[in-house]
């Protein structure tokens, strides 16, 4: 929020000097006991299990060890099972495709909408956001029932809408037994459902832009795509970039909707890298392996959020 | 009678003063029997109506004052993770009933109590083997056989005399013929998901196929032989004869409700089946006929899945004392001779097995009992009916065109999940 | 500036389909909650309910434990969502409001706990539930949800305090009041909206929860919660999609309502949060 953002390395006389100049702000021991609690949480039932879940990737850990207790340790031997399987660098890889796929269609489609939004008259605009909000209040499991009515074969409304447009080959048609349908449908359903905060965030951020900005950009002769490149982009781009970030997480981490409508099938066509941990480890009782995954997991999304992570680690320093 | 119903009161005060300082333990109280303590049983959805399941409940809370059972009804839908947990628990529901191609794993796993010096005590020698042998390992009895049951064709007498079918068919040729027939007129003649992997496993016990085979110490998946392709083949036949979904299995919608609409002329089922079916729509009280599934000849009948289940007392169980008085009690004579002619169930034993005598349904298992076939035996199995594999290639061979590979795909895998060691 | 009706007629058009998109699948849970069963299993599908009725609704209430399962849920996230809301007020407060060695190493660390993948730690925490012997219990889950749902609301929290000029504070604290008073005078009140729109985030994700609910509770099946109870309906209620759809009804109801009181809190928030940061 201040302005006087210190020089990177700081001094720690410079570092003295300031807080005690600002002597209100330092209040000894109180932040230390504020956060206290929140450290206490996260440690006991955040790191804690993580620290389990990594004791678990390298012992043999099936499930006569989670009833006996007493596993062997194995040292990288589940890492190298994983690593050495063809099938876990296909679930790699449809997990990106999944995440990539989600997160395109939803920034896309949020954006179409907000910038749609802003251009209604109020009432059209009142009726669209409340649809938003409606689609957004529904609870994961309940749309996921939804969507598998909508779906159904034989009395699914979306096959009788196809069949009655003329579309034949829909009569009965089973969505859920073809690996490429279900997928959709998955895709359709994730981004359903994250479009409408995504949408009404970007609204709400684009109403914070003034209005001199687009006006100017009008005189200037700019169209709308040039108008939205130029001055509605860079100045909401903190917020697509929070955005992006929340969904990506959310994406990827994706797993009750998975799991209740195709558990990861058929054949593995919707197993992403949270279904298959899940798989491995409740399915077929192979916890380490299932350990050893999460670990992977953990990594991958360290990986791909560290852009976001440094922007913002660097701005607390320009805020502090 | 009068006389318990004077002791009740007390006997329940006792047991509440014993329960209140009891520190968990199990050790059995002065007189020798078990301390009276609250049970938490777990059945499987369906495997028994709702009258014996309280019936039993009543009758043993009055043989054993102060103790109170509890029978959670559990759903098959993720069971494996449901019983592990509890095994891994420190409080588990004190008896399980686990299906007999699941025991293996459990047993193995070291969480479930041995009861080889009860055998006697539960007249073991007499055991029907297809339930005794999945719950022995090391020569160690863990599960105690409960009951079995294969599967039949129930049928609509209204809609078959309707359709002018006097006499169930015995070839698979008449029974296509005549599922044919019936499926007309808004009527389906065979309501068949394609996920019913049982009798996809019949039809290729048919052919002479199996669903893996053993060569030495590997396993090898066989989904892709001539023979089983041949069963697939048929399967896809007869279920396009109705309007089964091809991507669900019997359990998603229940197959007895399908049927109960009246509207269905057949299903395949074990016979118990029917009680779900009457349960849901009693004006098909009386209605229902049972037949073996036909074989591809006369005089055999179709081969079948000799399914049932096992109990199981849990280690972390903390009354396990009184849990075999429960296990000994479903196992014993008088809940195996009253519920087999209801549920038409085979007893957990042979000499019981006259009890059954006039019972349609049970008949008609019988007869295909003579042609009865085990999952192959590994304790891995379970992990192939977990990932669903046969049920997803059963989905592909009957949406998809190349029936073939799809089957070496699955076997493939079968071959992969049945050579891990646990 | 009234734009002319024809050249607002494709963002009209493409608002309808946008309406259309999003309400129609909830369009068709409710109707088809309303509809009896002939209707839904008719072969042509009715876009209105012709004949409403309420028996799907006294089913799905009927079925055992429905209220219990309701209350359990409604327990478990309101008290998840209350310590979330405090213990995250006092780290907030110090993230925004003081200077002390180590603020950014825990702002990152928040940070890096909002990503945390929780169905992973499945197991673990399992185990570790076992050997404490919080089994079968609503007090684990309410802590596993607390957890998860702490770090998304010092995060908000956080930028609904940045918002709130620190002067205010200081100008109380000058008038003679404590620190702690200043803060419970001038801040809270500004900071009450905010606390309700960061507690739904929380209370969605708590309501929603479902792999620790299913894992943790396994014995004392009295302590279920209802997206566990929802997601065995294909077994409970069989065919009967009517039942089904009015149980996911009624299981949305309360999230509905709690939305419509504070949705544009929730959007303006994040907003505030991130253009500022």
């Amino acid at each position: 929020m201040l302005t006087d953002a210190p020089p990177r390395p700081r001094p720690a006389a410079a570092r003295t000097a300031r807080q005690s100049r600002r002597a209100p702000r330092v209040a000894g021991a109180w932040p230390y006991l504020l956060v206290l609690p929140t450290v206490a949480g996260v440690v006991l039932l955040l790191v804690y299990p993580l620290v389990r879940s990594l004791v678990i990737s390298v012992q043999h850990f099936r499930i006569g060890e989670l009833i006996r207790g007493g596993a062997p340790f194995v040292g990288l031997d589940n890492y190298r099972e994983l690593v050495g399987s063809a099938e876990f660098w296909q679930v790699i890889a449809r997990t990106l495709v999944w995440t990539v796929v989600n997160v395109v269609l939803i920034m896309v489609i949020s954006t179409a909408v907000a910038l749609m939004l802003a251009r209604l008259g109020r009432r059209m605009r009142l009726a669209v956001m409340s649809g938003l909000v409606l689609a957004w209040a529904v609870p994961v499991l309940a749309a996921t029932t939804v969507f598998q009515w909508l779906f159904q074969s034989r009395l699914g409304v979306v096959n009788w809408l196809l069949t009655s447009v003329g579309l034949d080959q829909f009569e009965g048609f089973a969505w859920f037994a073809d690996g490429a349908a279900t997928f959709t449908i998955l895709v359709v359903l994730v981004v359903w459902q994250s479009v409408p905060f995504a949408a009404l965030t970007l609204y709400a951020g684009l109403t914070t832009v003034p209005d001199e900005l687009f006006e100017s950009a009008r005189i200037d002769g700019a169209n709308a795509r040039q108008t939205f490149r130029l001055v509605t982009f860079p100045m909401l781009r903190p917020l697509f970039g929070l955005i992006t970030s929340l969904e990506i997480i959310w994406v990827f981490k994706c797993f009750a909707q998975i799991w209740a409508v195709s558990q990861g099938g058929p054949s593995g066509a919707t197993t992403t890298l949270p279904v298959y941990a899940f798989q491995v480890a409740q399915s077929l009782h192979k916890y380490d392996l299932g350990a050893a995954i999460s670990t992977f997991t953990v990594v991958l999304l360290l990986v791909v959020l560290v852009p976001h992570l440094r922007h913002l680690y660097r701005n607390e320093g320009a805020q502090a | 009678m009068k006389l318990r119903l004077v002791a009740a009161p007390a006997v329940l005060a006792l047991a509440c003063s014993l329960a209140a300082c009891d520190s968990g333990g199990d050790a059995p109280s002065a007189s020798g029997s078990p301390e009276p303590a609250a049970l938490t049983v777990w059945f499987m959805k369906d495997s028994f109506s709702d009258d014996i399941v309280s019936t039993f409940e009543s009758d043993f809370e009055a043989a054993h004052p102060g103790t109170t059972l509890d029978i959670q009804i559990q759903e098959w839908d993720g069971i494996g993770q449901r019983v592990t947990s509890a095994l891994a628990s420190k409080d588990a529901p004190d008896v399980i009933e686990v299906g007999n191609t699941q025991v293996a794993e459990y047993a193995a796993s070291g969480g479930v109590v041995d009861l080889s010096d009860k055998v006697d005590d539960l007249g073991g020698s007499d055991w029907i083997p297809g339930l005794a042998e999945p719950g022995k390992i090391d020569g160690k009895q863990y599960g105690i056989p409960w009951y079995a049951a294969n599967r039949v064709v129930i049928y609509n007498k209204d809609l078959f005399s309707v359709a002018g079918i006097t006499a169930p068919p015995t070839t698979r040729a008449a029974w296509i013929d005549d599922t044919t027939k019936l499926n007309a007129g808004g009527n389906q003649g065979i309501y068949l998901p394609g996920q019913n992997w049982y009798t996809l496993a019949g039809f290729v016990w048919d052919e002479g196929g199996d669903l893996a085979a053993q060569d030495g110490g590997t396993w090898k998946g066989t989904l892709d032989t001539p023979e089983a392709l041949a069963g697939m083949a048929f399967y896809k036949q007869l279920q396009a004869l109705g309007q089964g979904p091809k991507d669900s299995d019997e359990a998603n919608p229940p197959q007895a409700d399908v049927f109960a609409t009246g509207k269905v002329a057949q299903i395949i089922s074990s016979p118990g089946g029917a009680v779900a079916i009457t349960k849901a729509n009693p004006k098909l009280e009386g209605k229902l006929g049972f037949f073996p599934i036909p074989g591809k000849e006369a005089g055999t009948p179709g081969a079948v899945f000799t399914g049932g289940s096992d109990l199981v007392i849990p280690e972390a169980s903390q009354h396990q004392e009184l849990a075999y008085e429960v296990v000994k009690a479903l196992a014993g004579e008088d809940f195996q001779t009253a519920m087999a002619p209801v549920m038409s169930y085979v007893p957990n034993k042979t000499s019981y097995a006259s009890v059954l005598a006039g019972n349609e349904g049970a008949s008609a298992m019988a007869v295909g009992a003579a042609n009865g076939h085990a999952t192959p035996n590994s304790p891995n199995w379970a992990a192939v009916e977990a990932k669903n594999v046969i049920k997803e290639y059963q989905t592909k061979a009957l949406t998809g065109s190349d029936a073939a590979g799809d089957a070496a795909a699955a076997s493939q895998q079968i071959t992969e999940i049945l050579n891990t060691d646990s | 500036m009234r734009r002319s009706w024809v050249r607002q007629l494709p963002v009209n058009v493409a608002a309808v389909v946008v309406l259309v998109a999003t309400v129609f699948p909830v369009y068709w849970m409710v109707v088809t909650a309303f509809k009896p069963t002939t209707d839904i299993n008719a072969a042509t599908p009715q876009l209105l309910p012709l004949h409403p009725t309420l028996g799907h609704f006294r089913d799905a209430i009927g079925v055992d434990g429905f209220w219990r399962y309701w209350r359990n849920s409604a327990l478990v996230s309101v008290s998840a969502v209350v310590l979330a809301l405090v213990i995250g007020l006092m780290s907030a407060f110090a993230v925004a409001r003081m200077r002390w060695r180590g603020r950014k190493g825990f702002v990152l660390m928040v940070f890096i706990a909002q990503m945390a993948p929780w169905e992973a730690l499945l197991i673990p925490m399992f185990i570790i539930a076992r050997d404490v012997g919080m089994l079968d219990k609503l007090s684990m889950l309410t802590l596993i949800y607390f957890v998860a749902t702490l770090p998304f609301t010092i995060v908000t929290l956080r930028g609904f305090l940045a918002a709130v000029p620190p002067e205010l504070e200081e100008a109380a604290q000058l008038d003679g009041a404590s620190r702690f008073e200043a803060f419970r005078r001038i801040v809270f009140p500004l900071l009450a909206p905010g606390l309700m729109s960061t507690s739904l985030f929380g209370f969605i994700t708590a309501w929603n929860e479902f792999a620790f609910a299913n894992a943790l509770i396994i014995k004392d099946q009295g302590n279920r919660t209802l997206p566990v109870w929802l997601s065995s309906f294909s077994n409970v209620f069989g065919t009967d999609w009517g039942a089904t759809m009015a149980a996911s009804t009624l299981f949305m109801l309360p999230v509905l309502a709690i939305f419509l009181v504070l949705q544009r809190r929730v959007t303006g928030g994040i907003v505030a949060g991130a253009v500022k940061g």
